[in-house]
């Protein structure tokens, strides 16, 4: 499906940031190829506008990985980058963050807003936003949805962004990122160890990020940001700044960044990939069972599953909340950005269960007694990771005994839909019942 | 107005409705071809299923003709008359031993079949043993919990039907040759007006036994309470022949 060979672009940024950047060993398969899953993730993360939760232990280049991204995708130099993010701590300020009242105006009575270079750019990245406390993690709720930045009643909007935060494990500084956030981030991917061998070659090669910075364009960027313009006139000048800057790249290292032309013709590609029947039952069949409650009507994380339910052997019975409209939105939109990645022409099985255990492990909330099965099993992921892979088999597993039969179902649905008279098909999987349930609303 | 007839509104069905259609989540499977898979089983079950519900119908006529408001008197001609009844529907279905056996279950244990009239159930449960193609039917009747009278009304020659659990009244009456066992007790009127044929009470027997009786044999394995007016035949208790013998009075004590 090569078009306009963006595809190869992609790629070559890919492979130059795993040959000289991030050194890490491939830990995702998918259909034969072997990838790294924080740089595939991020770089699907910046191409796609979603917004990523890197997760991992100090020092294993959580922060680094995404910078490297952010500016081979979006051609900002790494001191811009740097001088954009937000760190999470305690005595973080809405201030500090989104924007601050322009002191001079305000001091002859006017209000005016000096946005932050976090809520200008369209890369931002938030550091350990686990230490921001819960009430001030609230504060950029909107922001890290929509791209929406309030201050003083004055408001602007990204028309572009991706989104990268870091979180350490759980230590004595750290607090609970709150669930509303959590369930904003697209997908969760851990940042490795590397691994001994490839460790000692990253302290070897010393200030390899040198490569990535230019003086006198991070001078210019900083100076766009600064200015009093409006904003879509300060993008549109970042913009040309950043061109030069990819330019640069281009000559320096042989390596192509993305112009924001090239970035919406991306994702216009993407955008088009439609999902084959099997992607679509599956992924229909994975959302039943993490939503479904025969007892309750849906998953409620405030009403506990009951023994002895019909249901105990679906996933529902080991989870406690429901599935969120989000997860099927960043399921889509990163099984669209991989197919697009490898080159096919539709999204297929194979792509919907490389990115779902992804897509999903931030946004469950395990049973107990499921997590104390499994938390001593051995394995190569974060725990969460682990339980959404686990997850994901098991699903595929029931999928691949009665895909047929599934997809019959869901043909006499629509088939029902356009008003033939036909009975929907039984089953034992909660999808059966979730046809029969919207079926009836038809005939209602 | 108050007190004024009104035609409720009726809603506008989805047809009708000018507003956007409902979503259908369903379509891009519009075009997915789907074959709906009839393995035997679904076959054998469906043909079950449409047999028994010809058997509930014919019992469901027999009621309404016969059994006027629930109502069932056991007198000569209302048996007469019923078995003529059960034998008319009866005929028309082709069944099989094992559907008869469904029936008795469906009896007490499913909500298709409204009533359970120990009479009419009984009469019609003969006509289906009577015209069935098995020489040998078994009712497993042990786990009903109501009594079905005249069981094994006018059984034919060549027919042998085994009752697994008790009889009711009127067991076996007007025997025509065919051979009854009943594993459990029978109730009063046992064998009554049998012509020909053999009864085989494992158990105990009560009152009334052979009443009428014209020929054939009545094997007790356990106490007869009381003969009937038996005209020509025999009976056993416990391997003893007690008719024709000594006069028996009725037991009254159990």
């Amino acid at each position: 499906m090569e078009q306009n060979g963006y595809q190869k672009q992609v790629r070559e940024i890919y492979r130059f940031i795993s040959d000289h950047l991030y050194y890490n060993r491939p830990d995702m398969e998918v259909k034969g190829d072997h990838f790294n899953s924080a740089i595939l993730l991020s770089l699907l993360t910046a191409l796609n506008r979603g917004k990523e939760l890197i997760i991992g232990e100090p020092g294993l280049g959580k922060t680094t990985s995404a910078e490297f991204v952010c500016t081979l995708v979006n051609q900002f130099p790494l001191g811009v980058i740097w001088g954009s993010e937000v760190s999470g701590h305690p005595e973080q300020t809405e201030e500090k963050i989104i924007g601050r009242p322009d002191l001079g105006k305000l001091n002859r009575g006017e209000e005016d807003v000096v946005w932050t270079n976090f809520s200008q750019i369209p890369v931002k990245i938030v550091d350990e936003i686990n230490r921001l406390p819960e009430t001030k993690q609230s504060m950029i709720l909107d922001g890290v949805d929509r791209g929406n930045w309030e201050y003083l009643n004055e408001m602007i909007i990204n028309d572009e962004y991706c989104l990268f935060a870091t979180a350490n494990y759980h230590d004595g500084g750290t607090n609970t990122i709150i669930a509303p956030l959590v369930d904003r981030f697209d997908v969760m991917v851990e940042s490795r160890y590397p691994g001994a061998n490839l460790a000692f070659l990253v302290g070897k090669k010393r200030r390899k990020d040198e490569i990535l910075r230019h003086l006198r364009y991070e001078k210019e960027l900083y100076r766009v940001l600064k200015s009093k313009i409006a904003y879509e006139k300060k993008m549109t000048r970042m913009e040309e700044v950043c061109n030069a800057f990819g330019e640069h790249l281009h000559e320096a290292l042989g390596v192509k960044p993305l112009q924001r032309q090239d970035r919406n013709k991306i994702r216009a590609e993407m955008e088009i990939l439609g999902l084959d029947l099997d992607a679509s039952a599956f992924t229909r069949m994975f959302l039943a069972e993490c939503s479904f409650c025969d007892r309750y009507g849906q998953k409620r994380v405030v009403e506990n599953c009951e023994d002895g339910c019909h249901y105990t052997g679906y996933l529902c019975h080991e989870i406690k909340n429901c599935a969120s409209n989000r997860l099927p939105t960043s399921m889509t939109q990163y099984a669209q950005a991989l197919a697009w990645f490898l080159g096919d022409s539709a999204v297929d099985i194979e792509h919907m269960k490389a990115v779902t255990p992804y897509a999903v492990s931030h946004r469950i909330q395990w049973r107990d007694d499921t997590l104390s099965q499994k938390e001593r099993s051995q394995r190569d992921d974060p725990f969460p990771i682990f339980l959404a892979k686990e997850a994901v088999k098991a699903v595929s597993q029931r999928y691949r005994e009665q895909s047929d039969y599934i997809k019959d179902a869901l043909a006499i649905g629509a088939k029902i839909f356009q008003g033939e008279s036909l009975e929907p098909l039984d089953g034992d999987h909660p999808l059966y019942r979730e046809i029969k349930k919207d079926v009836q609303v038809r005939r209602n | 107005m108050k007190g004024t007839p009104q035609t409720k509104a009726r809603a506008p069905r989805l047809s009708e409705r000018r507003g956007p259609a409902i979503q259908n989540p369903f379509q891009e499977f519009q075009s997915y071809s789907f074959f709906t898979k009839n393995i035997p089983l679904d076959r054998i079950v469906q043909s079950a299923e449409g047999v028994m519900d010809q058997i509930r119908m014919g019992y469901e006529k027999l009621l309404e003709e016969e059994a006027k408001e629930l109502v069932w008197m056991v007198q000569y001609n209302t048996i007469i008359k019923a078995y003529e009844v059960a034998e008319r529907y009866v005929r028309e279905i082709d069944y099989s031993a094992e559907d008869i056996e469904d029936f008795c279950f469906a009896l007490e244990n499913t909500q298709k079949i409204p009533y359970l009239i120990p009479g009419p159930a009984g009469l019609y449960i003969s006509a289906l043993c009577n015209y069935a193609k098995e020489e040998e039917i078994v009712l497993k009747l042990s786990e009903l919990k109501t009594e079905i009278n005249l069981l094994g009304f006018r059984l034919t020659k060549g027919k042998r039907l085994l009752i697994e659990g008790d009889g009711g009244d009127f067991t076996g009456i007007g025997l025509e040759g065919g051979d009854l066992v009943v594993e459990g007790n029978a109730k009063n009127w046992t064998g009554a007006g049998m012509r020909s044929g053999k009864i085989l009470v494992k158990k105990n027997i009560g009152l009334h036994t052979g009443e009428w009786m014209m020929g054939g044999e009545i094997h007790v394995g356990g106490r007869v309470r009381g003969l009937g007016n038996i005209v020509e035949g025999k009976v056993f208790e416990r391997e003893k022949m007690v008719f024709p013998g000594k006069v028996r009075h009725p037991n009254m004590y159990y």
